[in-house]
């Protein structure tokens, strides 16, 4: 396969565009590492089942345009904003909608072209390709830090609601998150885009957990079916802290999650789960990665994947027990139910071990609907429809049992019976 | 009620069912006996519409309807019933869930409404109590960890709330203690009645003394070799099958 190169002249003409302020210099240094490593491509082991050429070409479609500065803050409210209550902040083709920031108390947001914030995000850049990508071509980010001690009374939500009307559209977000010591938050982050367009979204959030913190954290991705998203996720934890995620990928033609929690502190914990629906010819790719570097600390991860038409899947969860992490405990688990002879999907759990006196376990399981089971049914007066979605659904409840964002519990779930509609013939879009 | 007619099956080539006769009307009970790999579960399988027998040959009617050409939830909802001899788990999936969904599909079926919540609950409270079940079974998946007598028991509690026209029970017995028994026992003979059949499949004729059957038919080499009254499960447990497939070959 021949694939375009990314457009370099292009790319330091946008670069060299962008606007002059604290984030100038971080935006220049990101922009020369990017140019050295360039896309991710096939040839990276971490990248073997992704191929971005179509970001590639989108990319150069959307830099040969003069105009990269961020479409107008403005749009509809979306349903998600009624269903869930929660502190809304709404960011659309990587601009913030930073008018409204009414937040509780105990909770501040800031952009990072003010002052304060740019240190802070040059101490926890992430070193990876597309979050170099992100911060050479964004145009502003976000802060938002909670209060030593705070309990925050609901969830605060980014909501990022992109949109791509004629040309194709590139978007960054970068999100920073600070929960300072023995504060406790819920976050929400909610893609949603629309427009016949065609649109690459590349999101950085990072998570700084000090000390006896929980967070528990919902990412749910429901994107227009033409659309590519990549999101690169940091988490660092101090001792004692709590980080609960739980993510749900529906739309998007092709998704890339990178997610790394850094459990740097004792008696740190880590949960980590995630359902991915995928139909047509979705590409979905989940790659997570929980270093514990002290010991003792626990982490839990399970993914589960339903998957129909040609759709193609990726699941890569790495633990590594650095050494000296002793009375580590880790589990990984990935299953997937496979409801087309067509859809592929690539799973690795990957555990290494440095340290002694650990617990590990990880698996991984690919099957088909259990044709005893449907046939169970039908002789029950349930149709083959019926049946189908009767056990891809409890087969995804799993994941959603495991989600600790309370107030986001009833919309997943309405979003989880939805997706498995279109995906076993309701709409017929399959 | 219903009408098999030299009835022929097979499964991956093997032939099976080789010629099965009987019939079946309304407010009678049959009982159809036989060793194992006579073909008693096959032919249950095949009145319940699984896919991976083929007819090769006959006719099943019910109700008049030609029912070799229905669907399994076709079936179903025109008022037949299989309790399963080995019920099968789908973890997850709420118990009361399905009854409620299974109850509703043949309600559509017959041009009734749905049934609320409230009258569900109802019904199904008062059926458990009949089998000696607790209401807690509700909440659980279908199944799910259910010991083999638990099974059973919500087989017939699923016959129970569906009130089939045709109950076909494939060794509802099969696995059974006495108290467990009775209780299914219980619930088949409630459900006995001049508008219904039942149908029960068993190894061995010890249901028999709790359920008396009108008819007892003894299936051999995927045939029915001999019919007879309830004497003839008793003549069965006395003397064994031996020799009925001694006369059959004979």
């Amino acid at each position: 396969m021949t694939n375009a190169a990314f457009n370099l002249v292009l790319f330091d003409h946008a670069v060299s565009a962008m606007p002059v302020d604290v984030l100038s210099e971080l935006r220049k240094t990101a922009a020369a590492r990017f140019t050295e490593s360039g896309f991710p491509t096939t040839r990276h082991e971490d990248w073997r089942y992704t191929n971005m050429a179509r970001a590639i070409s989108l990319s150069n479609d959307w830099l040969a345009n003069a105009d990269v500065s961020p479409h107008p803050t403005t749009g509809p409210a979306r349903s998600i904003q009624s269903a869930i209550d929660a502190h809304w902040i709404v960011i659309r083709n990587g601009g913030i909608e930073s008018d409204d920031l009414s937040l509780p108390s105990g909770v501040s947001a800031s952009l990072l072209s003010d002052n304060d914030s740019a240190a802070s995000f040059e101490q926890i850049a992430i070193d990876d390709p597309l979050a170099q990508l992100n911060a050479a071509l964004l145009i502003d980010g976000l802060k938002v830090s909670i209060a030593p001690g705070s309990i925050v009374d609901k969830p605060i939500g980014f909501l990022i609601d992109d949109y791509a009307g004629g040309d194709a559209v590139v978007a960054q977000s970068r999100v920073l998150i600070d929960v300072q010591a023995g504060a406790t938050v819920q976050f929400i982050e909610a893609h949603i885009s629309t427009g016949d367009g065609e649109h690459y979204a590349n999101n950085v959030v990072q998570i700084d957990l000090q000390k006896n913190t929980t967070v528990d954290y919902l990412r749910i991705q429901q994107r227009a079916r033409h659309h590519i998203n990549t999101n690169n996720l940091l988490v660092e934890l101090a001792a004692g802290a709590t980080f609960r995620h739980c993510a749900f990928d529906f739309g998007g033609a092709l998704i890339r999650n990178d997610i790394t929690a850094r459990m740097q502190g004792r008696n740190s914990n880590v949960e980590m789960n995630g359902l991915y629906l995928a139909g047509d010819q979705q590409h979905i790719d989940n790659h997570t990665r929980v270093d514990h570097l002290v010991g003792p600390s626990n982490s839990n991860e399970e993914y589960r994947g339903i998957l129909n038409g040609k759709s193609r899947c990726v699941f890569n969860g790495k633990a590594i027990v650095h050494r000296g992490a002793d009375e580590t405990d880790a589990n990984q688990q990935n299953h997937n139910l496979l409801l087309s002879k067509e859809a592929e999907i690539d799973t690795k759990p990957e555990l290494e071990i440095y340290a002694d006196e650990v617990k590990c376990s990880h698996g991984a399981t690919v099957g088909q609907l259990d044709e005893t089971a449907l046939f169970y049914l039908r002789t029950r007066g349930l149709d083959l429809d019926e049946a189908t979605r009767l056990i891809t659904r409890a087969f995804a409840a799993k994941i959603l049992s495991l989600l600790t964002v309370d107030a986001a519990h009833e919309y997943v779930s309405g979003a989880i019976d939805e997706r498995l509609d279109d995906l076993i013939g309701g709409s017929g879009d399959e | 009620m219903l009408e098999i007619k030299n009835l022929k099956a097979s499964i991956d080539g093997k032939s099976i069912l080789n010629g099965i006769d009987l019939s079946v009307s309304a407010g009678e009970v049959h009982a159809i006996m036989g060793p194992n790999g006579s073909g008693k579960s096959t032919l249950a399988q095949v009145i319940a519409g699984h896919s991976d027998y083929e007819v090769t040959d006959g006719s099943v009617s019910f109700l008049g309807e030609d029912l070799l050409q229905l669907e399994p939830e076709e079936r179903a909802r025109l008022g037949f019933f299989l309790g399963f001899q080995y019920p099968v788990e789908i973890p997850g999936v709420n118990n009361a869930y399905l009854l409620k969904a299974a109850l509703n599909a043949k309600r559509k079926f017959q041009g009734e409404t749905e049934i609320d919540a409230f009258e569900f609950l109802k019904l199904a409270k008062e059926k458990m109590k009949l089998l000696d079940m607790d209401t807690s079974f509700l909440n659980r998946g279908v199944n799910e960890g259910f010991s083999g007598g638990e099974k059973k028991r919500n087989e017939i509690l699923q016959m129970a709330v569906l009130e089939p026209k045709l109950a076909m029970l494939d060794e509802t017995d099969s696995g059974l203690d006495i108290d467990a028994l009775k209780s299914v026992a219980k619930g088949i003979n409630a459900l006995r009645s001049d508008d219904r059949a039942i149908v029960l499949i068993t190894h061995y004729q010890r249901l028999l003394d709790y359920v008396q059957p009108d008819f007892v038919h003894v299936l051999s080499g995927g045939r029915i070799v001999r019919s007879g009254d309830k004497s003839l499960a008793l003549e069965l447990e006395e003397k064994g099958y031996d020799w009925l497939q001694e006369a059959a070959i004979a």
